[in-house]
């Protein structure tokens, strides 16, 4: 079955003949009806793989031979960072190289670490975007920024407004799903998938892993599925009542469409996180079958299973807690296991992706919401570790109109910022929503007297890494 | 019914957002005309006059052909017409718009109606002006009029020919009434009191009784708070607790239930504590007045982030915003980094009302309580607290292990050291030994001064020199252990309890069994929770004060305009002063201040204050009375209740918001005073049903109230009003937040946090778990599931209208969610024990108690019928529209 198939069975099909006479109409209306893009653009889709804690850029993807030079030294205060950088513990920046080796990957040639043996063969579907800022230097304001646009919550999320200007394809699901890290909530928890000032239509919805992916999805053990449908025709027969007896009944019908839905979703998204029909090859693919890459592999390959179906935005978020990549400490015990976590798995989603013919049109986006620095952060301990460094993000994107194998932005010999002028944060915003068909400008909502965008003042698109 | 129409999915209906006048326009058109006539045609440019910055101008047109937009008209429009390069030149010069840019424009005109075309013509800078006390019009229908009110509304109404709604019955009126009021319904018992009194002033009695009734202030003091943006953590950064928010809280209902006039409401939020005296040294002001002031601390704040002058400027950005906003209804936000686009706010304005806050310091303050009962409370629990700490079962569990984890870490890192490497962790602890075979005193002595100057001062060279020797000696102590000089073992017996809490602390690898530190974790966790109980219940607020000022400090650092709202580059330098858009000029204020100028930096604040909390201001009063307004009826006589300005929607009363204003005032800003208006007129006494007019044309959205609007029920009405039906809400007011239980698959996201084991609390006392919402403590990020899917805000940003929406999710949580499901079943057993047994009794008991009214016949049957148990029937009752929506 062929994944067009696919959708409308799954649209059509699950709340049984019952429903789908009704279902179809309502295509046409309410806040998640897909909505044309502003602009051409391959990608329908998106999914955003979020790595919380700051990933140490120079031990991952940023070669930097040089550090080995200075190993031990004092790197030369940067210039133009206004303090920013290296404030965290005032050290003496002591210039810590990689302790792992790169090679270069595939014909475009790209460095990558040895710790990425599973992306490495993906570098070819990849477009990297180096040396980005972001206005703080701090987890809780950099992670809104990264993923709200703004330092301070409040804002909506970029899931948000990607569902507020595209709607979604599936309307038995939310448009949005979050999918969390089983260790913990991300540091401004709920709200950095928010809608801020949107309507609530666009917040993401969180599944958990388990057979309750949604809070109170599961009916309470003492009901059953027939016990619930009756009482729902018990109140759908009221409720018809009572708007019969009313005039302006477009909300009150909302309201009893919203149960009839909420009954559909209540199969819908179970069958979803149910994994038991993927193939034992396609689990490996991503990783379930080894104890550390399990979790983040599930996470991907239920935001495959969830653009299949039409979800119009899928962020999985990884690390929570102490379990981060805030490696202040301990790079090279720390950062190894962080990579094998997530590499098997985001490999296995590219490939998988590719092999279906989604990537063409899925975005997927993988960042970070700062860099490491390039030194230690002498936080007197024997094993070294990196500062935050707001000025060395570095992302990466595939799929839909991203220009394989590029790269962008070019970090100094340390890899500590840009060689030339930093690349703010909102020029990421505007590509990514520019490789969706949005166009920032004319993705605005009033609030506050101010027309909000996802780029506040404006971003300047990437054209480098669009094909 | 169709239900092929209505059948949306999912996410449904933005319902009453509080939107621009024209969101077709903004979200479609401007972007459109922005990006292919700006160049020429932006509201400086204005090529031919003709500008495309707001709707009103696109609407307006040029000097050349004139008004460009017929409302419902597109062939006709000149707009469109010189697009199309019927009028020429063909526009945008040099290019052809595509065509379906052209047919979005197009709908958009055909679909205008023409009462927006007309409002387009009124001047926008009337809110700017002060208000002006007109007589109410005469009206034709005389006799609906009860107060004048119903003058204004009416006249407007007979000029469109639409009549008024038939007046709404006693039980309609009384769940109305209610639910506005005391943010809960009738019980049945109120209900028929209310149904049996057949005096003339029955409704009028109610109203008084609902006014003085506590929950009052719970109700109306959760609307302040919404656009207060009232949070109890930092929002950020591990969004650790920000301090006693609770005592502000508390403060706002009170102010509410005693109908403080809003002139002192304004003055004690914005400039508590910051009073002086003209006549009187060393005058001391108002402890008291620093809790209001806890207004100035309530938004997200990260104090972590190193940059503190950034820090210190975006606290102040936030309140100067949100006071205009709050206070004025002035978007001067918007001019922090250039001059407003829309309204007549300079930068340079922005930064004149930021200086009123220069002096602020940012610190909490104890205040003690006022209530002597609360004292004595809060004193008793405090000692009982302060036992448990003292000789409590997990303290004393925690001691023992405690004692037993530290004698294990110390065997296991004894036994350990044979295996490796030493490092400088070793060192470290040879250097704690005063019999140590390898170090002298002297070179232990060093090393402490060392390790502590670095730790301290965090200095590069201290960090150096400290690097330095503790490398020498770590070669040393690896030399003499080699060589069997050194003692390997003894060093262990130096570790403490505050290296055990290290080992505990640290997420993974730990060296201790891993149940044994789980069960440290949580006992650890346990005593922190009284900690943290014992300071909630301190006199401690969370507060502002001012810096001392000469002599005894620096004088205030000078207020300078930032070039792009960046601390790094300052420009002109500027006093305090008030917006010119207002006053018409830029002078600096008059400021308050004590007669000997002993306390140089109070009276900032005050100076602010009391020219917002005045009279002659053209917005305050208009401002309060509109968010009044908007509280009974849904939606504000301007529709954007925080944004009188250009893009703000004109009034669609403007007289009689004019003369509430006044009437405010003439009140003395009692709040109650214009409740008891509000309620008492025709116009909010209508029945939200009225057949005459129900399909009319001119007015469909009810802006000139030809009918009451059906509202559904905020968040918390939903929760409190369900408690209140299965009479188990807890009606204590006021105190520390509490914490109702998170539904149990939401536990892993509440697991980590920097307070101690979990983000989320249980409460000591079960009946806490059914409070007011009010009091459920804000966690900016883990809201309440069910509160937000009922569209509560994040309480992040001031939130001058909740949005409503109706979801999928929605519908889950009242179908599936622990609170209805549980509250059905004390419903249904509440019921049984009232009206006893027979079915048909026990129906018509639970409609009464949920629906404020008996079943009809059919639904008598109906329900019979089905055979249902009593607990599925609340169910399907709770879950009703007609319980969730107020007529």
């Amino acid at each position: 079955m062929n994944r067009r198939n696919f959708l409308t069975q799954s649209y059509l099909g699950l709340g049984g003949l019952a429903f789908s006479a009704m279902a179809a109409p309502s295509m046409s209306e309410g806040p998640m009806v897909p909505k044309p893009q502003h602009l051409i653009a391959k990608a329908k889709r998106c999914i955003f793989l979020f790595m919380e804690g700051g990933v140490s850029q120079m031990d991952l993807f940023d070669y930097k031979p040089a550090l080995e030079k200075y190993a031990g030294e004092q790197i030369p205060k940067p210039e133009g960072t206004v303090g920013e950088i290296a404030t965290f513990s005032n050290a003496p920046n002591r210039v810590i190289p990689s302790p792992f080796p790169f090679a270069r990957q595939g014909p475009s040639g790209r460095w990558m670490s040895s710790l990425l043996p599973g992306m490495s063969q993906c570098v070819d579907d990849m477009a990297f975007i180096q040396g980005i800022k972001v206005d703080n230097n701090n987890h809780g304001p950099a992670v809104y920024h990264t993923l709200t646009g703004n330092m301070f919550p409040g804002s909506a999320s970029i899931g948000a407004w990607a569902t507020y200007g595209l709607g979604s394809e599936n309307q038995n699901l939310p448009g949005f799903i979050v999918l969390g890290d089983r260790r913990g909530a991300p540091i401004g928890g709920a709200s950095v998938w928010g809608n801020g000032f949107l309507p609530a239509a666009y917040q993401g919805t969180l599944f958990r892993s388990g057979a309750t992916p949604i809070v109170d999805l599961k009916p309470r053990v003492d009901m059953t599925p027939k016990h619930q449908r009756d009482e729902l025709d018990l109140l759908k027969w009221l409720n018809e009542k009572h708007a019969a007896e009313r005039s302006n009944t477009g909300e009150l019908e909302a309201r009893i469409a919203a149960y009839e839905l909420a009954f559909r979703m209540q199969m819908e998204a179970p069958e979803l996180v149910d994994l038991r029909t993927e193939s034992e090859a396609t689990k490996k693919l991503y990783g379930l079958d080894d104890a550390v890459s399990e979790p983040f592999g599930r996470q991907c390959l239920l935001a495959r299973r969830m653009v299949e179906r039409g979800v119009r935005f899928v962020m999985a978020l990884h690390g929570a807690g102490g379990d981060r990549w805030d490696d202040h400490g301990d790079i090279k015990g720390r950062v190894p296991k962080h990579c094998k976590e997530i590499d098997q798995p985001v490999a296995g989603l590219l490939k998988d992706l590719k092999a279906r013919g989604l990537l063409e049109d899925t975005l997927v986006v993988w960042a970070s919401e700062m860099g490491r620095t390039p030194f230690d952060n002498n936080l007197v301990t024997d094993k070294p570790g990196r500062d935050h460094n707001q000025y060395g993000l570095v992302v990466w994107m595939a799929g839909g109109d991203v220009k394989a194998g590029s790269t962008f932005g070019e970090t100094d010999d340390f890899g500590l910022k840009n060689a030339e002028a930093p690349i703010p944060l909102r020029d990421v915003h505007a590509t990514f929503l520019r490789l969706l068909g949005l166009d920032q400008n004319r993705l605005t909502y009033l609030h506050a007297g101010r027309y909000k965008k996802l780029t506040d003042i404006g971003g300047k698109i990437i054209t480098q890494v669009i094909a | 019914m169709n239900l092929h129409r209505c059948l949306t999915p999912l996410l449904l209906l933005p319902g009453l957002l509080g939107a621009a006048p024209d969101a077709v326009f903004d979200q479609q058109i401007q972007p459109v005309l922005t990006a292919n006539c700006a160049a020429c045609h932006s509201g400086k440019t204005k090529t031919s006059g003709f500008s495309v910055a707001t709707v009103d101008a696109v609407i307006a047109g040029g000097n050349k052909h004139g008004r460009a937009v017929i409302a419902g008209d597109a062939v006709n429009s000149p707009l469109i017409e010189i697009i199309k390069g019927h009028l020429t030149p063909r526009m945008p010069m040099g290019k052809v718009l595509p065509e379906v840019e052209v047919t979005r424009i197009e709908d958009w005109i055909n679909h205008l109606k023409p009462d927006q075309q007309a409002q387009a013509k009124q001047d926008w800078r009337w809110a700017y002006r002060k208000p002006v006390k007109q007589e109410p019009p005469n009206v034709a229908n005389a006799k609906w009029v009860q107060n004048p009110i119903d003058a204004f509304v009416l006249h407007k109404l007979e000029e469109k020919q639409l009549p008024p709604a038939p007046a709404a019955s006693k039980r309609q009126l009384a769940r109305r009434v209610y639910f506005d009021l005391v943010g809960l319904p009738p019980s049945t018992g109120e209900m028929n009191v209310f149904l049996e009194d057949q005096s003339p002033d029955a409704y009028t009695k109610l109203v008084d009784t609902l006014l003085s009734d506590p929950r009052y202030g719970a109700r109306w003091g959760r609307h302040w708070l919404d656009l207060v943006r009232y949070g109890e953590t930092s929002g950020l950064e591990g969004d650790g607790a920000i301090g006693n928010a609770w005592r502000y809280r508390d403060w706002v209902v009170d102010a509410f239930n005693a109908d403080m006039p809003y002139d002192r409401f304004i003055v004690k939020q914005i400039a508590g504590a910051d009073e002086h005296s003209k006549t009187r040294n060393n005058y001391a002001p108002d402890i008291q007045g620093h809790i209001p002031v806890a207004y100035l601390r309530l938004a997200p704040w990260d104090r972590s982030n190193l940059v503190a002058d950034d820090v210190r400027q975006n606290y102040l950005n936030e309140i100067t915003t949100a006071t205009s906003s709050i206070f004025l209804g002035l978007t001067i936000g918007c001019a922090r980094c250039h001059d407003h686009k829309y309204d007549p706010i300079p930068t340079k304005d922005f930064y004149r009302m930021q200086a009123f806050f220069q002096a602020i310091k940012v610190e909490d303050v104890d205040v003690p309580y006022k209530d002597k009962a609360f004292a004595d409370f809060a004193a008793a629990k405090i000692k009982e607290y302060e036992e448990q700490l003292k000789s409590g079962p997990d303290k004393k569990a925690l001691n023992e292990l405690g004692k037993k984890l530290l004698a294990q870490l110390i065997q296991l890192k004894t036994a350990d050291v044979k295996n490796r490497e030493l490092t400088k962790d070793d060192l470290r602890l040879e250097l704690r030994r005063k019999d140590s075979t390898v170090f002298t005193a002297k070179e232990r002595q060093t090393h402490t001064e060392l390790f502590e100057d670095a730790n301290r001062t965090q200095d590069i060279e201290e960090r150096n020199a400290l690097d330095s020797i503790e490398k020498t000696f770590l070669k040393r102590l690896q030399q003499a252990v080699k060589t069997g000089k050194a003692d390997n073992a003894a060093r262990y017996q130096t570790l403490n309890l505050e290296d055990l809490k290290l080992e505990v602390g640290k997420a993974s690898k730990n060296i201790l069994p891993k149940h044994e530190v789980e069960r440290h974790r949580e006992l650890a966790g346990k005593v922190g929770l009284i900690e943290r109980r014992i300071a909630r219940l301190k006199p401690r607020t969370l507060s502002v004060t001012n810096v001392p000022g000469p002599p005894s400090g620096p004088g205030l650092p000078l207020t300078h305009i930032l070039k792009s709202g960046d601390y790094r580059q300052p420009g002109e330098a500027v006093e305090p002063g008030f917006p010119s858009a207002i006053t018409g000029n830029s002078e600096p204020a008059a400021l308050e201040s004590d007669r000997y100028r002993q306390f140089p930096t109070r009276g900032l604040r005050m100076t602010l204050a009391k020219w917002i909390a005045n009279p002659e201001n053209p917005l305050t009063a208009r401002v309060m009375v509109n968010r009044i307004w908007q509280y009974h009826f849904g939606r504000g006589i301007v529709e954007t209740s925080s944004d009188f300005g250009k893009n703000g929607s004109l009034p669609s009363h403007p007289e009689l918001l004019d003369w509430l204003a006044t009437k405010f005032i003439e009140e003395g800003w009692s709040i109650k005073a214009m409740h008891r208006l509000i309620l008492t007129s025709s116009a909010y006494r209508q029945s939200s049903e009225n057949t005459a007019a129900k399909d009319n044309t001119i007015d469909p959205d009810n802006h000139l109230l030809w009918r009451f609007e059906r509202r559904r029920l905020e968040a918390e009405q939903v929760r409190d009003g369900i408690l209140s039906l299965s009479n188990r809400l807890n009606s204590a007011m006021g105190g520390p937040s509490v914490y109702p239980p998170l539904p149990a698959d939401l536990a892993d996201a509440a697991r980590y946090g920097r307070e101690g084991s979990s983000m989320w609390e249980s409460n000591e006392s079960e009946a806490d778990n059914r409070r007011l919402s009010i009091y459920t403590f804000q966690r900016r990020s883990l809201p309440q599931p069910m509160m937000l899917a009922f569209d509560a805000p994040v309480f992040s940003e001031s939130c001058e209208r909740r949005s409503v929406t109706t979801t999928a999710l929605q519908a889950l949580s009242m179908m599936n969610g622990d609170l209805v499901n549980e509250e059905a079943a004390h419903l249904a057993e509440r019921i049984a024990t009232d009206a006893g047994a027979g079915a048909s009794t026990r129906i018509t008991k639970a409609f009464e108690t949920v629906l404020n009214r008996p079943p009809k016949p059919d639904e008598l049957k109906k329900f019979s019928d089905s055979g249902y148990s009593l607990v599925s029937i609340c169910r399907v009752l709770l879950n009703s529209n007609e319980f969730l929506y107020v007529d």
